[in-house]
């Protein structure tokens, strides 16, 4: 298989085409950070677009050796925190915590119970413990690639990362027990 | 539920499915958008040169007394000699010359002519 960096190094060679495969492999993971921070489907696409093409347009100063990975989702991150700045500008409105449920009706509805109360109870967390759990579910426990995209020193993410786990395992242990009543 | 449970649970969420024209767009943003037909340090050359020019001629202008007049009295005897003493031959060729410019400028080289990829990736690499 092709490596990121191949790939990388074959789009700035002029195969314009090779960026083509780096978009194919991560367009899901830089849409599923966009939309678990923004909470909009819109909003989550354009957040996606503007981090590839930052990326695409960038792509020179990108460090050979570096993670395309924590790079492509650094800059879906950053994306997606000027678009919260910028809501909280313009509105008065608290940004809503709730997830988005026309977003994707049909398939909540054939989730495991299970998936579906998690899900609700990772909408539900506080913005930055929902980052640092969407992106610990992304990067599969690689706290320092969380770091690096969250520009936030280690011992930040682990602190977040535990005090959401414990509001998880709260609102969970809460539906469980709205559930049996 | 305790860590380990959590963590399994977390892991076997899938992730959010894109929409579908999600890639076309990107796509179309990246890799099939057009390529400037300048660089960017070039326009800004472009740019400061184009407005240096328009600040010398306003300079010029507002020092000449009548420099509208003058200008315009100069560029209507231009024309009026070009008029005199070009033939219909001349035009011809010029209108022959200048439509070939047009034409070929239309056309597109073939990539490896301009800018060969193996050529460069073998430069990249022997860099590395």
């Amino acid at each position: 298989m092709v490596t990121d960096d191949e790939l990388i190094a074959q789009t700035l060679g002029g195969r314009r085409e090779a960026f083509g495969d780096l978009v194919e492999r991560y367009e899901r993971a830089v849409y599923h950070l966009s939309y678990r921070t923004l909470h909009d489907v819109e909003e989550a696409k354009d957040a996606t677009q503007e981090a590839f093409f930052k990326a695409f347009r960038a792509l020179t100063t990108f460090r050979t050796g570096a993670k395309f990975s924590t790079w492509i989702l650094s800059i879906a991150y950053h994306a997606c925190c000027d678009r919260l700045a910028r809501r909280k500008r313009y509105s008065y409105d608290e940004i809503p915590d709730a997830a988005d449920l026309a977003a994707g009706p049909e398939r909540l509805a054939v989730q495991s119970d299970e998936a579906r109360r998690l899900r609700a109870a990772i909408d539900a967390l506080p913005e930055k413990y929902r980052t640092v759990i969407t992106l610990y579910h992304l990067s599969g426990k690689q706290y320092d690639e969380i770091a690096a995209i969250l520009d936030v020193p280690m011992g930040t993410v682990k602190t977040h990362l535990f005090r959401a786990k414990e509001l998880l395992r709260k609102a969970l242990s809460a539906s469980v027990a709205e559930v049996r009543d | 539920m305790d860590d380990a449970a959590l963590d399994r649970a977390l892991f076997a969420l899938e992730l959010e499915e894109p929409p579908a024209d999600l890639r076309g767009r990107i796509l179309a943003a990246t890799v099939y958008r057009p390529a400037l037909p300048f660089k960017m340090w070039e326009v800004w050359v472009i740019g400061t040169v184009m407005a240096l020019a328009v600040w010398l001629m306003i300079a010029v202008l507002a020092s000449v007394p009548d420099a509208g007049l003058r200008l315009a009295s100069a560029a209507g005897s231009l024309l009026e000699r070009l008029a005199r003493n070009v033939s219909p031959s001349i035009l011809g060729w010029v209108v022959v010359g200048a439509s070939s410019a047009f034409w070929i400028s239309q056309f597109t080289l073939p990539r490896a002519a301009c800018a060969p990829y193996p050529l460069r990736e073998s430069i990249e690499q022997r860099r590395a």
